[in-house]
């Protein structure tokens, strides 16, 4: 009996050793991360001839794994951070807004929404097939098409009805009407150019594989662990200096922040407000802040008591102190809003913010009428956006002293758009809402038309039910011309008339807070939140 | 026994069935739609309502069910996932070993170090060494495993390396690749498991000690380590082995968290993500996996007692 029991005790010990010791053989042995030391300057030993440089290896900790490796079909900006390093687009729009020329040579309208482009000429694809108009309209056609369901079609192709190849170099792209964002729209990575044989073989080859025409190539994807790029020995443009990026998936805060601090990663994303002051304190580590390309806000429905009297409104925006909220619940790693959408925006017209004004804002309500104690019903989401329902407290604590008392509706994400969007008929009963709004395009038309324009209504995002026929005008009028000029004058225009009748409570910008370890050089952050590596180098 | 195990296995398809059919029905329950994920926040309401359409979403619950079922029994089919539109069975078994390892070697390292706590301290009962493991037992439970994983963190990579003056980090914080990255997860994982097999181990080795047998076999003079060895922790291993397995199950539902702090890339991390993003296929298909593990686990120690308690015996 004795024996017995030994012999089982002795077999499970060793059957769990066993299973313990072979185990990680099982894995699907991840290849041994090139992590920094890789990279790590150690003295170069005394014998070596001619010092080859090691090669470089950047690794960036991303808070989320790429979605999957089809740029046209992801929708999350750190997809997009990874694969505009493999796939570039037939423009670019620089960190300062400025709007280039990259796959294509130039624009130019030569009709009634009528666009003709020309395409940069001795480009090819990482598999061999040749940059040319026949992959532009492959491509545009591809995103057209609504049985591929492409996510960003809509918002940025919605006014495209045909794309024409007019010789090898130049195609030709119909709107429906005069569509002078076009270019910007196309600057966006969804619009990307995908090698045309890649895209022939179809959605699942996509998924997994990657061929553009970028300064990177897809090494490999360990899905939730990391995506590795490597240099496209065959750059049409100036050949980037690290050799390998690596993104590595850390999705926990803490943990990014302690890779950084350990020096295991050389940039960590998303680094929440309330750890600024520790990281500037390290010296190995540089804290930039980028403005952000989201607006948060929180609209009244113009249609629904008591806002539909102007006089409320001006009360809430004076009511609330915009400083306060930023100073104290984001360590000032946000900026009050100017304008209903960010600085580095085309079209960005900066206005006065509203003074925090407790005794106006009183007179204000009182003037409209609106009785000390009136009730009112504020919807926000909660774990969207940095601190939403701590802001949504500081708004409700601080209504309450110019006498409205404010009931928080907090929802998750999943069940809040569908809340905020119901049209009339659907029983749309939201008083005033918060919500962010990023404009990718960094042109002011996606981030005004959707929101004010009297024709985007509930389904559609201007759920203020604002309407304002000199507003809509001057929208379309800048929608219609090419010339930055004028599009600027009617932008300027309709943002100081939206500014004063108040459809929003305007709250303020996001920032992005990166870390990035010293020696680091080059390294930028796109206001789109797109990381850019190209450009970078390391000691 | 062949037959005894058959049964079980008979029994356990039931209860499969009944885990799958919760699972689908509560999250469904769950606020929040998954086509609205797929289609964009910015899509239209007719584009959401034809992914709905497309994903079998506008379907009766028991019809969504049965097809469900259905596909699984017939092609082994789990769907697809809404994220990755990977096929479930795929991401699934891509990442099942990690969590494998992880709870394996939690499992391990927690047997290993806490029962023989469990044992030296029954043994020497109120001595420092008692008060002092138990204390820390208390501790091991009470710390939630996130925090014990960022403090083991920050101490590795952070602090050791500062005071030993080495410009790389003892070990990595995150990943997995090498045995290095599997230690601190380990730890994090075990330290609750290792904390209640010591105490459980205590308690039931201080009951048999107080039993008539061994005063026996005490006052045969016996010498004290055959009186413990042989007959003391043969007759309190029981209880613990039923705790060792059951613990194996909690040990891949503390891998959601451990893989959450570490980047482990784990199946608990995929179901965590699956669930922020509604995506139906991959939460049912990682929750019956974890189900067939614990109704596995079950079955393991239901058949180990055979082995351990010549009384037992199956028929």
């Amino acid at each position: 009996m004795k024996h017995k029991l030994f012999a089982a005790l002795a077999l499970l010990l060793i059957g769990s050793l066993l299973l313990g010791a072979c185990a990680p053989a099982a894995t699907p042995t991840p290849e041994p991360e090139p992590t920094v030391e890789a990279a790590a300057p150690t003295p170069v030993p005394t014998e070596a001839p001619t010092p080859v440089p090691a090669p470089k290896t950047l690794t960036i900790a991303s808070g989320t794994d790429i979605e999957n490796m089809n740029i046209h079909l992801v929708t999350s900006s750190p997809s997009f951070s990874v694969l505009e390093h493999i796939y570039e687009s037939l423009f670019n729009m620089s960190p300062e807004g400025e709007l280039k020329p990259l796959l294509a040579e130039s624009i130019e309208a030569t009709g009634e929404g009528l666009y003709e482009i020309k395409l940069r000429q001795g480009i090819t694809f990482t598999d061999g097939t040749p940059f040319n108009a026949a992959a532009v309209k492959a491509n545009m056609d591809w995103m057209l098409n609504p049985d591929n369901k492409a996510p960003f079609r809509g918002t940025l192709l919605g006014l495209v009805t045909e794309v024409s190849v007019v010789d090898d170099y130049t195609v030709t792209i119909k709107t429906n009407g005069p569509f002078a964002p076009l270019a910007a729209h196309l600057s966006h990575g969804a619009v990307a150019m995908v090698s045309p044989a890649a895209l022939e073989k179809g959605v699942e080859f996509l998924a997994e594989n990657a061929v553009g025409t970028g300064p990177y190539m897809l090494k490999s994807w360990a899905r939730d662990e990391a995506v590795t790029l490597e240099r496209n020995p065959d750059y049409w443009g100036d050949a980037p200096k690290i050799d390998t990026l690596v993104f590595k998936v850390v999705k926990e805060d803490g943990a990014r922040i302690v890779e950084i601090e350990a020096g295991t990663v050389d940039v960590a994303v998303r680094i929440p407000p309330v750890e600024i002051p520790r990281l500037q304190a390290n010296p190995d580590i540089e804290l930039v802040i980028t403005p952000g390309l989201r607006t948060i806000y929180i609209f009244f429905n113009v249609t629904a008591e008591p806002f539909t009297d102007v006089r409320v409104r001006q009360a809430v925006n004076h009511a609330i102190d915009k400083q306060a909220i930023v100073s104290s619940l984001f360590n000032d790693a946000a900026l009050v809003s100017t304008a209903p959408f960010a600085s580095p925006i085309f079209g960005y017209s900066a206005q006065e913010p509203y003074a925090y004004d407790v005794e106006k804002a009183k007179a204000l309500l009182a003037e409209a009428g609106v009785a000390p104690g009136t009730k009112v019903v504020l919807y926000h989401p909660t774990g969207r956006y940095v601190q939403d329902a701590l802001v949504a407290d500081a708004i409700r604590a601080q209504l309450k002293e110019v006498g409205l008392e404010v009931e928080l509706k907090t929802l998750e994400w999943p069940q809040y758009v569908p809340t905020v969007r119901k049209t009339k008929e659907e029983g749309n009963d939201v008083q005033f809402a918060m919500l962010g709004w990023g404009t990718p395009t960094m042109d002011a038309d996606y981030a005004l038309f959707a929101l004010f324009h009297s024709t985007q209504h509930p389904p559609g995002f201007n759920g203020a039910f604002y309407s304002n026929p000199e507003v809509d005008a001057l929208l379309d009028e800048a929608r219609s011309t090419l010339d930055p000029a004028q599009r600027q004058a009617a932008y300027a225009k309709a943002i100081e008339i939206i500014w004063t009748e108040a459809p929003w409570l305007f709250l303020y910008s996001e920032v992005q807070v990166t870390a990035i370890r010293k020696g680091v050089t080059g390294f930028v952050i796109h206001p789109d939140e797109s990381l850019i590596a190209q450009f970078a180098d390391k000691q | 026994m062949t037959t005894y195990i058959l049964r079980r296995l008979f029994l356990a398809f039931p209860v499969l069935i009944g885990v799958s059919f919760l699972v689908f029905w509560s999250i469904r329950w769950v606020p929040g739609d998954p086509a609205i994920a797929i289609a964009g926040e910015l899509a239209t309401p007719e584009l959401v309502a034809q992914v709905r359409m497309e994903m079998g979403l506008d379907q009766p619950i028991l019809t969504q069910y049965g097809r469900y079922i259905l596909r699984i029994i017939q092609d082994g089919d789990m769907g697809r996932s809404v994220k990755s539109n990977l096929p479930v069975a795929q991401e699934i078994i891509h990442r099942l070993p990690n969590t494998l390892i992880l709870a394996l070697t939690g499992l391990i390292l927690s047997a290993v170090i806490g029962i023989p706590i469990g044992i030296f301290s029954a043994t020497r009962q109120n001595s420092w060494f008692d008060g002092g493991s138990m204390t820390l037992a208390l501790l091991g439970v009470s710390m939630p495993i996130f925090w014990l994983g960022l403090m083991l963190m920050i101490f590795f990579a952070v602090l050791l390396p500062q005071w030993l003056g080495l410009s790389a980090p003892v070990l990595p914080p995150t990943g997995s690749g090498t045995w290095q990255h599997l230690v601190m997860p380990s730890i994090a994982l075990a330290a609750n498991s290792m904390a209640i097999q010591a105490r459980m181990t205590r308690a039931c080795m201080l009951d048999v000690l107080r039993q008539d047998y061994i005063r026996t076999a005490r006052a045969k003079g016996l010498i004290e380590r055959l009186v413990i060895y042989r007959h003391a922790l043969r007759n309190a291993l029981l209880p613990i082995v039923t705790i060792v397995g059951l613990q194996f199950g909690t040990l891949m539902g503390g891998a959601v968290l451990t893989e959450t702090v570490f980047a482990w890339p784990g199946i608990g991390r995929l179901l965590v993500d699956a669930i922020g993003f509604r995506d139906y296929p991959i939460i049912q298909g990682t929750v019956m996996v974890i189900a067939v593990g614990f109704v596995a686990t079950n079955l393991i120690v239901d058949i180990l007692y055979a082995y351990l308690d010549p009384r037992i015996r199956y028929t």
